[in-house]
C-alpha cells in the first residue's frame, strides 16, 4: 500500500511538471497555431534566472521575478518576431523558433558557461517532510506540487470564469470577429505568448534545481513536451492536465513494475527456449519499457485519435 | 584604399609566415572533440590540457633534436558521422597522429576508418591515440596495431571498483544501474562477471539499464526500487545528468547507500549537486590519481601547480601527462616520426604514474598502472577548483587499488606491420 501510494505521489509530481511545461505550450498553439519549437529553451532560461536572481535575492523572489522576466521576453518575442514573420505563414514562424532555440542555447552558454551551475533546493525547503516505508518525501517536492496544481487551478478560472478568459478564448477561434468587436487581438496574443513562457519559465524555476541546471537542458526535455500536447489535444487545457498527469503516472508506474511477458508466458504454463530469438523480446520487462511508452501512446493515439483526447480539430 | 591595401598584404604576408612557421618542423596531432554543442565543455578542456603538455614538452627543447609537437584542435559537435568528416580532413592535411577521448562510439569509428585506410595506403599510416575512451573491445576483439590507449578501460576500473568493494564490509546487498548503450552495458555485463568472481559474498540485489543521456527526468521510482531491494551499495556508470539525478532524487529522498562509480563524481557534477547532496552519502570513483592524496608525488605536484597558472583549473585527467610525455618519449626512441616506428617505440613503454609505474601493455596496447579509489569531501586540503570558481570539495583516498588486480586477460590478436 506505502509502495502505490508512494508511487501516486512521485506520478503525480512528474505530472504536473509536464503539465507546468506543456500548458504554455499547447496554449501558444491554439492561439496562433504554431509549435513553439523554443519552448523548452524558455525553461531552461528560466532555471538559470532563478540560480542568478537567488544568488542575489534569494529563491523565493527569484520565484516571482524570474517567471515575470521571461513572461516579458517573450512578449518581445512576440511582438518583434514572431508577429512579423506570421505574415510569411506556418513555416516561416517554425523556422523562427526553431533559430530562436538555437540562438537561446548559445547565450546561455555564452554568459552562464557549458558546465553545470550549482542552482539548489532553497534551504529552508531543504527537509523531510513525512516517511514512508524507509522513504522520506522532500518537502520542496510538496511545494513544487501544491505550486502547479494551483496554477492549474488558477489558469482555468482565468479562462472559464472571467472576460478575460473569454476575449482570448474566442480570440482563439474567431480573431477578426472579436478584433471587429473593438478587442485589440495581436496584444492578446502577445499577453498569451507571454504567459505560456512564463509558465515554462516557472516549471524551470521549480525544476532546475533537482533537474540540473545546463546548457543541454532544453535538448533533453524537448520531445516529451509534444508527447503530451498532442496525447491531449493541440490547443486543449484540460488535455495537457489529463495527459501530463496519465503519462506521469503511467511512466511512474511502469518503472516499479518488473514483469516480462516471460513471465506470463511461464504463468500461464508455458516455457521459451532460452537460446531461442524470441526469448530477447519477451525478456524485456516493463520498467526497461517505461521511458518508450509516453511515445507508443503517441503513436496509438495518432492512430486511433488524431485529435487527440481533449482537442477539437486533427493533428 | 592605400590602407586596406596594407592591411591585405600584411595579413597575407602573416599567413604565410605562420604556414611555414608550423608545416615544416612540428610534429602535429589531431585532437577531435566535441567544441560545440551540450559536451562542449569537457571537449575544450581536455583540448586546453593536451596543449599545456604539449606547450611543457616544447619549452623542454622539443623532440627529435628541437622540432615542436602541435596540438591542432577539430570539433566533432558530438556528431559521430562529423568525426570521420574531421579525419578525412586529418588525413587530407597530412597529420599522421590523431587523439580523441570523449565517447567510445566516436573513437570506434576512428578505430574502423584508420584500420581501413592504414591498410590501403602503406607508408602513410595514421596512429590513433586515445586518451579517454573506455569501450573494452578496443583492446580485445578490435585491437590495432595503430590504436594505443592510455585510460584503463571499462572492465579495468570496474575490476577495481569490485576489489575495493570486496574489502569494504559495509556493502552486502549491491544494486546496479546503469545507461542503456554501449558503455553502459559493458559496465553492466564487467560488473555481473567480476562481483560474481571476486565478491562472491556480495548479493546483486537489483540490476537495471536506464534510457541514456538526461532523457530520464525523475528518478524518484528508481529511487523507491533501490530503496525496496533493500541494497547498501549502487554500483553505477553512469555519468552527466543521468548520475547527478539519481544521487539528487536519492539524497533528497534520504537513501543512504554508497555510490560506487567511475564518473559520478567528475568535478563538474560535485558542483552541480552541491555540497550537501555530494557528502550525504559517499560518492566513490577510481581514477588514475588526485590533489589530496597523502602520497602524491613531489613532481606531480609541480607539473600540477604549472597547470594550474596556466588554466586555472585543477588538474583532473593526469592521463593526458603521460600520453603526452609517453609519445615524446617513443618519438625520440624511434628516432623518426614514421607512426609505424614509433608504434614499435610505444609497445611495452614504461612512464611514470602518481603511485610508480605506468606501462603500455604490448599484448592490446592498453595502458596499465595502479588506480585510486576516493569519495567527495569537504574536508580537503586542496579543493577543486575550475576557471578560478572554487568548488569548496575535493576526493579523499579511501585506497589504492594495484595494477595486478586490474590486469585482465586480452582477447587480442594483434597484426603488426613489419618492422622497417
Amino acid at each position: 500500500m506505502d509502495v502505490i501510494l508512494f508511487t501516486i505521489f512521485n506520478g503525480v509530481l512528474y505530472g504536473m511538471l509536464l503539465f507546468m511545461l506543456s500548458s504554455g505550450l499547447t496554449l501558444i498553439f491554439g492561439m496562433m497555431g504554431v509549435l513553439n519549437f523554443a519552448h523548452a529553451s524558455f525553461f531552461m532560461l528560466g532555471a538559470y534566472f532563478a540560480y542568478q536572481i537567488s544568488e542575489f535575492v534569494g529563491f523565493y523572489p527569484a520565484l516571482i521575478i524570474a517567471p515575470l522576466v521571461i513572461a516579458f521576453l517573450g512578449a518581445l518575442v512576440e511582438k518583434y518576431g514572431l508577429r512579423r514573420v506570421h505574415k510569411f505563414g506556418h513555416v516561416a514562424e517554425l523556422l523562427f523558433t526553431f533559430g530562436l532555440f538555437y540562438i537561446i542555447e548559445e547565450i546561455v552558454q555564452m554568459i552562464w558557461g557549458k558546465v553545470p551551475v550549482g542552482y539548489h533546493v532553497p534551504l529552508s525547503m531543504d527537509f523531510s517532510l513525512f516517511t514512508l516505508m524507509g522513504m522520506s518525501y522532500p518537502a520542496y517536492q510538496m511545494f513544487v506540487l501544491t505550486v502547479s496544481v494551483a496554477i492549474f487551478v488558477g489558469l482555468f478560472t482565468v479562462l472559464t470564469k472571467t472576460r478575460a478568459g473569454l476575449i482570448i478564448k474566442a480570440a482563439l477561434t474567431h480573431p477578426e470577429i472579436v478584433s471587429s468587436l473593438g478587442h485589440n487581438v495581436p496584444k492578446v496574443f502577445m499577453m498569451v505568448f507571454g504567459l505560456g513562457c512564463a509558465l515554462a519559465g516557472l516549471a524551470g524555476v521549480l525544476a532546475g534545481n533537482t533537474l540540473g541546471t545546463e546548457p543541454a537542458m532544453a535538448l533533453m526535455l524537448g520531445p516529451i513536451v509534444f508527447v503530451v500536447i498532442v496525447v491531449g489535444g493541440l490547443g486543449s487545457l484540460k488535455g495537457a492536465l489529463v495527459a501530463s498527469l496519465l503519462i506521469g503516472l503511467m511512466q511512474t508506474f511502469a518503472i516499479s513494475l518488473d514483469y516480462s511477458l516471460n513471465d506470463l508466458i511461464e504463468f500461464i504454463g508455458f516455457s521459451l527456449d532460452a537460446e531461442s530469438l524470441w526469448r530477447i523480446l519477451v525478456d524485456l520487462t516493463i520498467a526497461t519499457l517505461a521511458p518508450v511508452l509516453p511515445y507508443l501512446l503517441l503513436v496509438v493515439m495518432l492512430i486511433a485519435r488524431p485529435r487527440g483526447l481533449f482537442g477539437t480539430r486533427d493533428v | 584604399m592605400n590602407r586596406i591595401k596594407k592591411i591585405f598584404i600584411i595579413s597575407i604576408a602573416f599567413l604565410f609566415l605562420s604556414s611555414s612557421a608550423f608545416s615544416k618542423d612540428t610534429i602535429k596531432i589531431a585532437m577531435i572533440e566535441p567544441m560545440s554543442g551540450p559536451l562542449a565543455a569537457i571537449g575544450l578542456d581536455l583540448i586546453e590540457g593536451l596543449e599545456f603538455f604539449a606547450e611543457r614538452i616544447n619549452k623542454a627543447g622539443g623532440v627529435l633534436g628541437g622540432r615542436h609537437l602541435e596540438v591542432v584542435a577539430y570539433d566533432n559537435q558530438m556528431i559521430a558521422e562529423k568525426t570521420i568528416q574531421q579525419l578525412r580532413k586529418v588525413i587530407d592535411e597530412d597529420i599522421r597522429y590523431v587523439t580523441q577521448g570523449v565517447g567510445s562510439n566516436h573513437a570506434l569509428n576512428i578505430i574502423q576508418t584508420l584500420k581501413k585506410y592504414n591498410k590501403r595506403n602503406p607508408g602513410k599510416e595514421v596512429m590513433f591515440l586515445n586518451h579517454s575512451a573506455v569501450t573494452t573491445s578496443f583492446t580485445n576483439e578490435l585491437c590495432d596495431f595503430y590504436h594505443f590507449r592510455f585510460d584503463a578501460n571499462v572492465d579495468m576500473k570496474v575490476a577495481g571498483l569490485v576489489t575495493q568493494m570486496a574489502n569494504d564490509p559495509d556493502v552486502k546487498k549491491v544494486y546496479l544501474l546503469n545507461q542503456n548503450y554501449a558503455y553502459g552495458q559493458s559496465f553492466q555485463a564487467a560488473a555481473q562477471r567480476l562481483l560474481a568472481e571476486r565478491a562472491p559474498h556480495i548479493e546483486i540485489v537489483g540490476d537495471e539499464l536506464i534510457v541514456p543521456f538526461g532523457k530520464v527526468l525523475d528518478f524518484n521510482p528508481y529511487i523507491a526500487k533501490i530503496t525496496k531491494s533493500g541494497a547498501d551499495t549502487v554500483l553505477t556508470g553512469n555519468w552527466g545528468p543521468d548520475a547527478a539525478r539519481l544521487i539528487t532524487a536519492g539524497a533528497n529522498s534520504g537513501l543512504k547507500v554508497k555510490y560506487y562509480s567511475i564518473y559520478a563524481g567528475i568535478p563538474n557534477a560535485m558542483n552541480q549537486m552541491g555540497a550537501k547532496i555530494s557528502t550525504f552519502t559517499p560518492i566513490i570513483q577510481i581514477t588514475e590519481s588526485h590533489e589530496n592524496d597523502p602520497d602524491h608525488p613531489a613532481w606531480l605536484k609541480e607539473i600540477e601547480a604549472e597547470y594550474f597558472n596556466f588554466s586555472n583549473k585543477s588538474p583532473y585527467a593526469d592521463r593526458q601527462r603521460w600520453m603526452m610525455e609517453m609519445f615524446a618519449a617513443a618519438l625520440e626512441k624511434a628516432g623518426t616520426d614514421d607512426p609505424t616506428a614509433v608504434g614499435f617505440a610505444l609497445e611495452g613503454m614504461k612512464s611514470r604514474g602518481a603511485k610508480g609505474e605506468v606501462f603500455m601493455r604490448a599484448d592490446d596496447h592498453q595502458m596499465h598502472f595502479d588506480m585510486v579509489i576516493s569519495h567527495i569531501s569537504e574536508n580537503v586540503e586542496k579543493p577543486f577548483i575550475y576557471n578560478g570558481e572554487n568548488y569548496g570539495m575535493g576526493y579523499i583516498t579511501d585506497g589504492w587499488i594495484e595494477t595486478k588486480d586490474i590486469t585482465l586477460p586480452t582477447t587480442c590478436k594483434m597484426k603488426r606491420p613489419k618492422k622497417s
